[in-house]
């Protein structure tokens, strides 16, 4: 082009200002305010000092949700610190919770709605504004609430926590669909379901402040735990201040065996079973305790005396010897022995376990063998043993749910695929729905989520959103362009955990609740909205009305009906102080010990469990019926439970506060398996995939990395940096036996296909095993998370630390040969159990 | 020799019309209504008298059409997903703090504050920052609207001052990225529409920077204004 010039400036400028004069299509501006100037701009400066703001939240990188500081300094959030006065963290923050400013600011954010205006997966994409993106969003919606079929809409979360599920929750039932998805199947579902059939509707806690004695089952606790900041700080002070020591039974050297007193490597699948062979040492060495039996029930009748419920477990656990074990486990007889003993004889003690223990075949009644060795050792909810969770109960604004609510049934699973599927089977959604068998939705939305990446056989995941004839409809809030949203019609640009409101709830360590809020530490980036305000104006779109006005709101108002909170000064305190506890809780043990008051009106005794039941709260007519149906054949008795009956004492015991019909005693007995086919009690159970194994064959693991979420965290530079290869980590004897050395190339296969990754030669795994983390080899998440080269400049590659990258690999994905299978009894997805073949590349 | 009061008023009035102009480009997809005004011949005439043409865009297709391609164009080039060239100055500029590249970084603070000192705030509608290149557009041009009012009603010192404060922000913000990120445009960009504006927009660009110091040189090097 020729260079401007004062002459064709000034014609360009003349044909500026017409065109000017009717717009570009945008009324909007991006300044407000007139141009002033203080001494007729004399003495003009926009240089002045910076403005910190130092602000409490709360942390979302993983479901821990740590309280923490943001520093903002001249509106750009700089830093992020644990909260001092939080009495969970104790003013810790873990490394993915600082590297939380990269989710504000990492270069390639959607920032805007975006319709699709190609085909699925072509990456074409037209931005709308919200005005548009909600209007298309109701032109889907309103139709099915108006035609009576508002379950034809589904909705399915990754991490929705506390206000950000609630919010959700009361728009969906006032919309009217209770088709709403989870992600619980593919996380934990075994752990929740083994502890409920016995306890209720619990989530463990181990109380390391008083420990003196832990055993570890499967969990990288110093790495990756569910509740890391709160539990792993004070094991480790449990054990470098009072000596407290930790045995970790792991496949893998993690970093939690490698710091443990020892590490016990164990093979895959087998940790119900040295539990159940650590209850058979303890049994018969007399070194259980009685007090928890009178609790129990470990045969048929409710009311069987202790000894008789000592010679119960004894005959059940009798084949289980130590040495029966150590053929199977590959943990020595000895070993077992003496860690039993220690167990059984510290004056208190813990049992952990997680993914490692649950996430196999069977492994909800692995769980439940975890929790009989706590409770024959009088470690069940006591001062150092494993203790129910506390957590914050907040009380929230709510709406009525609509008239029509009802939802399809594609989330637990296909039929006959899991007993007690009550956190669903979230990793079957799609193929179920691409089956049809249980209908399927007109419009899927998901939020926080990548469901193409984050389940097993992923690329089957991906096929069913790509195809049109199965969904019409595809919606998803993200801040991130991933292996889901590449299919998506709709895109919301959702805003980060640190742009907006919420109250937390997270289980404290130290079991006094902690109350907690999370609130913006910067303006949404672009025009980045929080669900829970989009929900609110939505409803009016499809003709109805929320009982909140945004997010903001509702947080507000839950902080003033909140009990604790709102007397503490409310809203307003939690703004300034981010975190209230009762100062006078003394910590909650031992609830099951209460003793209740049973001469209500309507409260009856069961003669066959020894339930103290309120039969005018059970759904039936008069006492005569309740007594002819008895409890547990009185189908909302449950619901009336009010004690059990022990020795003539009424305790609260453990009351049946979920799915689950029981009595008021940790049903190690169970007539709810029982009728399923189900081992009544815990046992060990071979899964059917490792007894058919071929000499060749070997089982694949996979694990979390202490940097890095499932899926939402590789687009944060700092923590790829550190952590962005997963090689596969394989015994030196095993790779011995297939030529494999060290750094070579392998490849990993089975039926569903292979993925190629690098060996990692070590003694740290048992022979037979190769584990590969699960957080890499991404399509899409930037170049950080993909290490794909821009074709273009701009996005990540603008940025000056993506020419720094020092690394060339990405890592593989292994959700793409591991099947999508289900623990028989809870519907867990069974990540553990994959049998694969590997080989040199 | 005495500058005309009237030249400096359309001078400034000229400028703000190509910063006004270009923020809308820059500010998201064109409307059929703007597009019909830019095929006009004047506007036509304008590009032609600089060796640029948009006849190519008008002609292969309708105006609707164009429209759509323009919104994804727009979407693909600016927007994203996936790789894009954000307009934001702090994405393109190497901060002098040594900090990386991201989104509010140093110089969207600088920016801001620089805004906010000429009394003006971001908009609470707007969806960008305030280093995006449409409001740094903007604000050039809501400074030089002030300056013609002040030139028209001899307010020759707030005058003079304003043209030293856009210099001062020319110099440290858009001279220091707006070239290179046209540059970036062209060579990405697979639609004439786009690649011609970020023509326009680099010349007009390097022609302010000779322009400014003239301006502030013939204000403040004994001319006086005549009537």
């Amino acid at each position: 082009m020729k260079k401007l010039n004062r002459r064709n400036f000034m014609t360009l400028a003349g044909a500026s200002g017409a065109a000017l004069a009717v717009g570009a299509g945008n009324s909007e501006k991006a300044l407000a305010g007139n141009v002033t100037f203080k001494n007729g701009g004399r003495d003009f400066s926009p240089v002045t000092g910076k403005e910190r703001q130092a602000i409490p939240t709360a942390c979302w990188q993983c479901v821990t949700r740590d309280a923490m500081i943001g520093y903002v300094e001249d509106g750009r959030l700089m830093k992020l610190e644990g909260h001092p006065s939080s009495i969970r963290t104790l003013g810790k923050l873990c490394a993915k919770g600082q590297a939380g400013v990269n989710q504000v600011y990492f270069p390639d954010r959607i920032l805007y709605p975006m319709k699709r205006v190609g085909k699925r997966g072509e990456h074409k994409w037209q931005r709308v504004s919200w005005d548009e993106a909600l209007d298309i969003v109701a032109s889907k919606l309103k139709p099915l609430r108006d035609a009576g079929t508002p379950e034809l809409f589904m909705y399915q979360y990754g991490r929705h926590k506390a206000s950000q599920a609630a919010t959700m929750y009361d728009f969906m039932a006032a919309y009217g669909t209770k088709t709403i998805g989870n992600h619980t199947s593919v996380c934990e579902a075994a752990k929740w379901v083994g502890q409920e059939s016995l306890w209720g509707g619990m989530y463990d806690n181990w109380d390391y402040d008083k420990t003196d004695f832990v055993v570890n089952f499967g969990s990288n606790q110093f790495e990756t735990h569910t509740n890391h900041i709160p539990t792993s700080q004070r094991l480790i002070r449990a054990m470098v201040d009072r000596g407290v020591p930790l045995y970790t039974f792991d496949v893998r050297l993690s970093n939690t065996a490698a710091k443990s007193t020892e590490w016990v490597p164990i093979n895959p699948g087998y940790d119900g079973l040295v539990m159940l062979s650590m209850i058979n040492v303890i049994m018969n060495e007399g070194l259980f305790k009685r007090d928890h039996f009178k609790f129990m029930r470990v045969t048929p009748d409710h009311h069987a005396t202790t000894d008789q419920k000592i010679a119960a477990v004894k005959k059940q656990v009798a084949k289980f010897t130590p040495a029966f074990a150590e053929k199977r486990s590959g943990v020595a007889a000895a070993k077992i022995q003496e860690i039993a003993r220690g167990f059984a004889k510290a004056k208190s003690a813990c049992l952990v376990t997680y993914r490692g223990t649950v996430m196999h075949y069977h492994g909800a009644d692995q769980e439940r063998a975890a929790m009989l060795l706590a409770a024959i050792t009088n470690n069940l909810d006591r001062p150092g043993g494993r203790v129910m969770g506390v957590g914050a109960g907040w009380k929230a604004p709510s709406t009525p749910a609509a008239k029509v609510h009802k939802g399809l049934h594609v989330k637990d699973g296909f039929k006959g695929e899991a007993a007690y599927p009550t956190h669903h089977v979230s990793h079957q959604v799609l193929p179920v729905i691409k089956d049809g068998f249980a209908g399927r939705p007109k419009v899927y939305w998901w939020s926080c989520y990548n469901p193409g990446f984050i389940n097993g056989d992923n690329n089957e995941w991906q096929s069913i959103l790509k195809d049109e004839s199965i969904m019409p409809f595809l919606i998803t809030s993200t801040i991130t362009y991933d292996e889901s949203s590449q299919y998506a019609d709709l895109i919301l640009p959702d805003t980060t955990y640190l742009e907006r409101w919420d109250w937390e709830d997270m289980v404290s360590a130290n079991q006094i609740a902690e109350f907690y809020i999370r609130q913006p530490l910067v303006k949404p980036l672009g025009e980045a909205r929080c669900q829970g305000d989009v929900w609110p104006e939505l409803a009016k779109r499809i003709g109805f009305e929320l009982a909140w006005k945004d997010k903001k709101d509702f947080v507000r108002r839950s902080c003033e009906m909140t009990p604790g909170v709102k007397e503490a000064g409310g809203f307003d305190y939690m703004v300034k102080e981010g975190v209230w506890h009762d100062p006078n809780d003394k910590g909650n043990y031992g609830f099951y010990e209460k003793k209740v008051d049973v001469s209500g009106d309507g409260v009856i005794l069961d003669a066959e469990t020894g339930v103290y039941w309120n039969w005018k709260k059970a759904g039936v007519t008069s006492e005569a019926e309740a007594k002819k149906a008895g409890y547990l054949g009185t189908k909302g008795a449950k619901g009336a439970y009010v004690a059990q009956d022990i020795g003539g004492t009424a305790y609260l015991a453990y009351p049946p506060n979920t799915k689950f019909t029981k009595s008021g005693l940790l049903d190690f007995y169970s007539d709810n398996f029982k009728v399923k086919g189900l081992p009544p009690f815990p046992t060990y159970t071979p899964t059917p995939e490792h007894e058919a194994m071929a000499d060749d064959e070997m089982i694949m693991t996979t694990y979390k990395v202490a940097v890095h979420s499932h899926s939402r965290t590789t687009h944060c530079k700092w923590l790829t940096e550190i952590k962005h290869d997963n090689p596969g980590w394989i015994n030196s004897k095993t790779a011995a036996e297939r030529g494999i050395k060290d750094g070579d190339k392998i490849k990993v296969h089975n039926k569903l296909g292979a993925i190629t990754t690098t060996a990692y030669v070590t003694e740290g795994i048992v022979p037979g095993v190769i584990a590969i983390s699960h957080h890499f080899g991404r399509q899409h998440s930037g170049i950080y998370g993909s290490g794909k080269s821009n074709p273009i400049n701009g996005g990540a590659s603008a940025d000056p630390d993506a020419k720094n990258m020092t690394w060339k690999k990405h890592g593989v994905h292994p959700n793409a040969i591991i099947p999508n299978s289900s623990d028989p009894i809870s519907g867990t997805q069974r990540w553990m159990d994959t049998v694969v073949r590997v080989a040199k590349a | 020799m005495a500058i005309p009061r009237n030249d400096t008023v359309e001078m400034a009035t000229a400028r703000a019309n190509i910063y006004g102009l270009l923020a809308d480009v820059f500010r998201g997809a064109p409307s059929e209504v703007f597009l019909s005004k830019l095929r006009e011949p004047d506007f036509l005439g304008a590009l032609r008298d600089m060796d640029l043409s948009l006849d190519g865009v008008f002609e292969r297709t309708s105006q609707a059409q164009l429209v759509e391609d323009l919104a994804l164009e727009f979407t693909r080039l600016f927007i994203g997903p996936g790789p894009h060239i954000a307009p934001n100055e702090a994405l393109h500029v190497e901060a002098r703090s040594g900090e990386s590249n991201a989104y509010w970084g140093e110089q969207t603070v600088a920016v801001k504050k620089f805004i906010e000192a000429a009394g003006l705030t971001i908009d609470d509608s707007f969806g960008g920052m305030p280093d995006h290149l449409s409001a740094e557009f903007e604000f050039m041009q809501r400074l030089l609207l002030k300056e013609a009012e002040a030139w028209a009603s001899e307010k020759d010192e707030l005058a003079t001052n304003i043209l030293k404060i856009e210099k001062r922000f020319y110099d440290e913000h858009l001279s220091q990225w707006v070239g290179n990120f046209c540059v970036k445009v062209i060579d990405a960009t697979e639609h004439p529409f786009y690649d011609q504006f970020a023509e326009v927009t680099k010349g007009f660009v390097d022609f302010e920077k000779d322009t400014l110091q003239d301006l502030i040189d013939e204000t403040e090097g004994g001319n006086r204004l005549s009537a």
